[in-house]
């Protein structure tokens, strides 16, 4: 993460200097007041949840560890993070096809697992034009635990997110802040409407870091290699700020210009 | 092949620890220590690094770092000091915002009035 880290703050850094010199210098409004009644309804249900699928989870658990259950070999081979989610999936897959993967088994809870990893995943793209050209709007989004100032066009490096293929859309849910050369929008913590769309485009692995341990006189040595799974997004929308309006483009009033000469003449 | 890998690992070190088997293999045991270390300080290393930034940002304007995040802890504002150090450098104005919302949670800074008004601060 590290090497591919710094070679994306370095044109992050090239990018927002080319935006600095274009802001105007009318101080930006702060609209908070309507945000901050909404919001406080939505971590305490958020953490509900929460509760709610762990306590579910640590009842399935205890019920597959008895020797009565014929189908416990095929449950031991999950780990991973999301123990919770899989477990009680795992449940529900028993009863219906065995030759399914945990992941498969209920998409409700993995769209919970989604949105708790703050990711909604659309449909696959094809033919849809969401490339934009650069604007100088930035939202600050969260990932899980890391937090990411974005913008558009910009590509940010997160953990392996689960059930998203490359080529998907994405809806990052969880946007702590949005700015524009206008309005600023601070949320607390999380800003309801806000969305910001982006799109998977690969799953690769980070650059070796080997794991070398040792201690001296006393015999022992280690070495290890580790590769981090890796997701690359591409950022392609920020909605919930007002934008700045489109300049029109130079070639418009070069070809007016040869005109109003000749009529002059 | 151990000897090649030391060598490749050992590109740019000093004297004979680049050349001599004997040599390279120990410092290169070395670097690789210092490497796992240095990852685990790289953490403490960055975030000391945010902190000065955000604390040279809100300074700016008049407010220092500890009544800023303490402001901002109020409000339940959950950004973390990597984004508040990349807004304070990058966007200006939105970090003023930032800043005018921790004063007004938490007051307890010089009456709001920075003492030197350089650059920014002009406008206010």
């Amino acid at each position: 993460m590290a090497n591919r880290r710094c070679f994306q703050t370095a044109t992050r850094y090239l990018q927002s200097i080319k935006s600095l010199t274009a802001f105007s210098q009318s101080l930006p409004p702060t609209s908070t007041h309507a945000l901050h009644q909404s919001l406080t309804t939505k971590p305490s249900y958020h953490i509900y949840d929460n509760n709610f699928n762990n306590l579910y989870a640590q009842s399935a658990r205890f019920t597959r560890h008895f020797s009565s259950r014929p189908t416990d070999s095929e449950d031991d081979d999950d780990d991973d993070d999301e123990e919770d989610y899989e477990s009680g999936e795992e449940e529900e897959g028993e009863l219906g096809s065995e030759d399914e993967s945990a992941n498969l088994s209920a998409e409700d809870k993995e769209k919970d697992a989604a949105e708790i990893g703050y990711t909604v995943i659309g449909p696959l793209q094809k033919s849809d034009r969401v490339f934009k050209p650069y604007e100088p709007v930035f939202a600050v989004v969260q990932i899980g635990s890391h937090q990411f100032k974005v913008s558009n066009g910009d590509t940010i490096y997160t953990e392996r997110l689960k059930y998203c293929d490359v080529n998907d859309k994405l809806v990052l849910n969880k946007v702590l802040m949005l700015g524009s050369q206008t309005q600023t929008v601070i949320g607390r913590p999380v800003l309801p409407d806000a969305s910001v769309h982006a799109v998977v485009e690969e799953h690769a692995l980070d650059a070796k870091v080997i794991i070398f341990k040792k201690k001296r006189r006393k015999n022992y040595r280690r070495k290890n290699g580790h590769r981090q799974e890796l997701t690359k997004l591409r950022i392609t929308d920020i909605q919930g700020v007002e934008k700045p309006e489109k300049i029109t483009p130079l070639k418009k009033e070069k070809k007016e210009n040869p005109g109003k000469v000749a009529v002059g003449a | 092949m151990n000897k090649k890998e030391v060598f490749k690992l050992a590109k740019g070190f000093r004297g004979r620890a680049k050349n001599c088997i004997r040599i390279a293999r120990e410092r290169v045991e070395k670097a690789l220590q210092y490497s796992y270390r240095d990852r685990r300080n790289k953490k403490r290393d960055m975030r000391s690094l945010w902190i000065q930034r955000i604390n040279a940002g809100t300074r700016q304007h008049g407010v220092n770092y500890g009544n800023f995040m303490h402001g901002l802890m109020k409000e339940n504002i959950q950004l973390n000091r990597k984004v508040l150090s990349e807004i304070s450098m990058h966007e200006p104005y939105s970090f003023k915002a930032l800043v005018d919302v921790s004063r007004s949670a938490f007051p307890g800074n010089k009456a709001a009035i920075p003492l030197k008004k350089e650059g920014l601060a002009i406008l206010v």
